[in-house]
């Protein structure tokens, strides 16, 4: 009876992605919302079969699965993954139910797994990964999230769930930290040394000043940013960890890519070839992502995979979907980077105001209930930093529901209000933001989650961009 | 030239959705009109010395940050505090901040948790949040027309009811204000202003929040009656936008 449900609900979600494909719409949630409900727990059906990678944590999910997703590649693994848009239950039921025959069965063995950390809990009671990868925790949308410490506690309850899985933990944040103290879990960490990287730029520490255990204020030997860096409590002794994947030189850090020296634990390299110590060419600015991927290499030794193959696929990798993606218009380019959080969104500030080319920026601010519904955070962001770059700023748009709130928003930071130009329309928008640009020149679009999905509709028509959940 | 100093009690703790937004636009606003304003941030251990400042700034935090607070508060801050208001200092008192200069808050499980007790109102805990925009007027700036609108987005478990001596700070149009129940926003208490309204709730609203200015002008110095209009061109905007969607 369960063999006929099953197949029966496989055969039409599939049916449906199907029918959602020809009439042009993603299809990525809608047929696992049918399935989950036609046949509850499907997903632990369809996916017993795999070994699953996932990755969650408030910044960096999409960017870091992407890098993994690379590595994956190079060694020729096949898999499946699902994309951003569709890291809930639902979306992630789709993803298994697109790969597996109507007997539930699939011939590729290998999930690769983005999930939202506000899912995760109630994903793990269908799925159980191998491995686990926590970026970081930053305070995120309120009105959805609730509190930046409920939605800890969920994904360590999560975690305790769980038997088999192996963690992948930022060790410079306290919070990401207290999952592997508060389990007994196989860990392992990813860094920075003190030492690699002094230039840090004095950034607000608004998640995670006081101990999480004694409340004490924790003392750094070295910040990152954020609250990320060498905490250390002086009240109960809770620390950051040894690391054994470490960042111990940023080299350089250019407005297209880094350079970093990072060293492995000797135990978690498959054969060892004599050396612990890389180099690593990172196609991808700012140093957030450097973190992105530490957590990369960090699964890629312990899935066994060599480095040559995890260095290769860093220098290579390309971004996509609004995490930097950059699309060329003539000799003009244009690249589009999704903002959702002040951490987030700092990060970003920081890489522009490192980019020393002329720019154009373009702010969408929508307070859908996807982006949040509470715009408060856009005062969280220091956009302050920008008056350092205003005389490379050679035009500054603000659009989206709440292009009025960004643009007082520019004001108060001290931006000349005269150069704030206001576009609802984005078509006009991105029309008027690659006019009469001079050469070298890029045009950033930086969009709220919805503002970016209604934004690639006119990239998508312009350049021919692929859709995204191709 | 005109001196204002404003005090951040627990940045570090209390910073929740933006509450900074609300000290960088009195702070320019000041700025504008060639008024210096200073801000010394004071947290946990830290002295507070009533004397030393015009504005109180005390935002919202989580509950966890809430706690770590409380005691500080209470015993170390809490009567240098309730002076400095008896005096008509100017609190600048937002969500979580709103709540602790309360009397007490009564949690989900009926247990009461002593708060600095500076205003007679309390809060008691509810089952749903109240989340959304909030539209509510205020009668004080009514004075000489325009619009004495404020709006702000809430984000609140707790309910709070105010007791004897304690007025709202306004009336609630469109939201759920204080508790849901009553129809009114927030609570004013000589130079005492309390809110559930994030927002930023200051930037938004530049009337209430040169009134604010204003009061603390005139609390040190005798000699200022107005202050000169700035353009508010965008500030207006992003208010009547606001407003417009929200009463639909």
């Amino acid at each position: 009876m369960k063999g006929i449900k099953l197949t029966s609900t496989i055969l039409l979600s599939k049916i449906i992605i199907k029918g959602l494909r020809m009439i042009k719409r993603g299809g990525t949630s809608l047929p696992g919302k049918i399935a989950n409900k036609l046949c509850p727990g499907i997903l632990k059906d369809i996916a017993s079969n795999f070994y699953i990678i996932m990755v969650t944590g408030t910044n960096g999910k999409t960017t870091t699965s992407r890098i993994i997703e690379q590595i994956l590649k190079e060694t020729g693994t096949s898999y499946i993954a699902n994309r951003s848009g569709a890291n809930l239950l639902s979306g992630i039921t789709t993803t298994f139910l697109q790969s597996v025959n109507l007997h539930g069965r699939s011939s590729v063995s290998t999930a690769l797994i983005e999930i939202d950390e506000a899912a995760f809990k109630a994903v793990t009671v269908f799925l159980e990964p191998d491995i686990l990868v926590v970026t970081n925790f930053f305070r995120d949308q309120l009105d959805r999230y609730g509190e930046l410490y409920s939605t800890l506690k969920d994904v360590a309850a999560g975690i305790s769930k769980t038997r088999k899985t192996r963690l992948i933990l930022n060790a410079d944040d306290s919070l990401c930290v207290s999952l592997a103290r508060d389990s007994q879990k196989s860990v392992i960490y990813y860094g920075f040394a003190p030492e690699a990287y002094l230039d840090a730029k004095a950034s607000e520490n608004a998640d995670a000043s006081y101990c999480l255990y004694c409340q004490t204020k924790y003392t750094y030997t070295n910040k990152v940013y954020g609250h990320l860096g060498g905490f250390a409590c002086p009240g109960c002794g809770y620390r950051k960890p040894d690391c054994h994947v470490v960042c111990t030189q940023v080299e350089a850090i250019t407005g297209s890519h880094s350079v970093i020296r990072f060293t492995v634990d000797d135990g978690l390299l498959p054969s060892c070839d004599g050396r612990n110590a890389y180099t690593a060419k990172i196609n991808l600015p700012g140093l957030y992502n450097i973190y992105n991927s530490l957590a990369a290499i960090s699964c890629g030794v312990s899935l066994g995979i060599s480095m040559d193959k995890i260095l290769y696929a860093l220098a290579s990798f390309e971004n996509g979907f609004g995490r930097m993606e950059t699309i060329k218009a003539r000799d003009r380019e244009l690249k589009v980077i999704l903002v959702k959080n002040p951490a987030g969104f700092n990060q970003v500030l920081d890489y522009l105001v490192t980019d020393e080319q002329t720019m154009r920026l373009a702010f969408a601010i929508n307070d859908n209930l996807a982006d949040g519904t509470d715009v408060s955070w856009l005062w969280d962001v220091n956009f302050e930093k920008l008056s350092a770059a205003a005389e490379r700023i050679d035009g500054l748009f603000v659009s989206g529901i709440r292009a009025e709130d960004m643009a007082l928003r520019l004001k108060y930071a001290g931006l000349d209000t005269k150069k704030i130009e206001l576009i609802k329309d984005y078509g006009a928008l991105i029309e008027k933001g690659l006019s009469s640009m001079k050469e070298g020149e890029t045009f950033y679009l930086l969009p709220t989650y919805t503002a970016l999905l209604d934004m690639r509709k006119f990239l998508k028509k312009k350049f021919n961009l692929k859709e995204f959940w191709q | 030239m005109y001196e204002l100093t404003l005090c951040h009690l627990y940045p570090d703790l209390l910073n929740l959705y933006g509450d900074r937004g609300n000290i960088i636009a009195l702070r320019r606003r000041a700025q504008w009109r060639g008024i210096r304003m200073h801000v010394v941030p004071v947290t946990l251990g830290d002295a507070f010395q009533a004397q030393n400042y015009n504005i109180v700034f005390l935002g919202g935090g989580q509950s966890y940050e809430q706690e770590i607070i409380q005691k500080d508060l209470i015993s170390q801050k809490g009567n240098e505090i309730k002076e400095a208001i008896e005096a008509g200092r100017v609190f600048i008192c937002i969500c979580g901040g709103y709540q602790l200069m309360g009397k007490f808050y009564r949690t989900a499980e009926g247990r009461d948790v002593q708060f600095l007790d500076a205003l007679n109102l309390w809060t008691v805990e509810g089952e749903d949040r109240m989340i959304g925009n909030l539209l509510f007027e205020c009668d004080f700036l009514k004075d000489g027309g325009g619009d004495h609108r404020i709006i702000g987005f809430e984000n609140h478990a707790g309910r709070t009811y105010l007791g004897k001596g304690i007025t709202p700070l306004g009336k609630v149009i469109a939201g759920f204000g204080n508790n849901g129940e009553d129809g009114f926003e927030g609570a004013r208490y000589k130079n005492v202003f309390c809110s559930y309204s994030h927002g930023s709730l200051l930037p938004k609203n530049p009337r209430l929040t040169d009134y604010l200015l204003l009061t603390a002008l005139q609390e040190k110095y005798k000699d200022i009656e107005t202050l000169s209009p700035l353009d508010d061109c965008l500030e207006n905007k992003a208010h009547d936008t606001m407003i417009k969607r929200v009463s639909g």
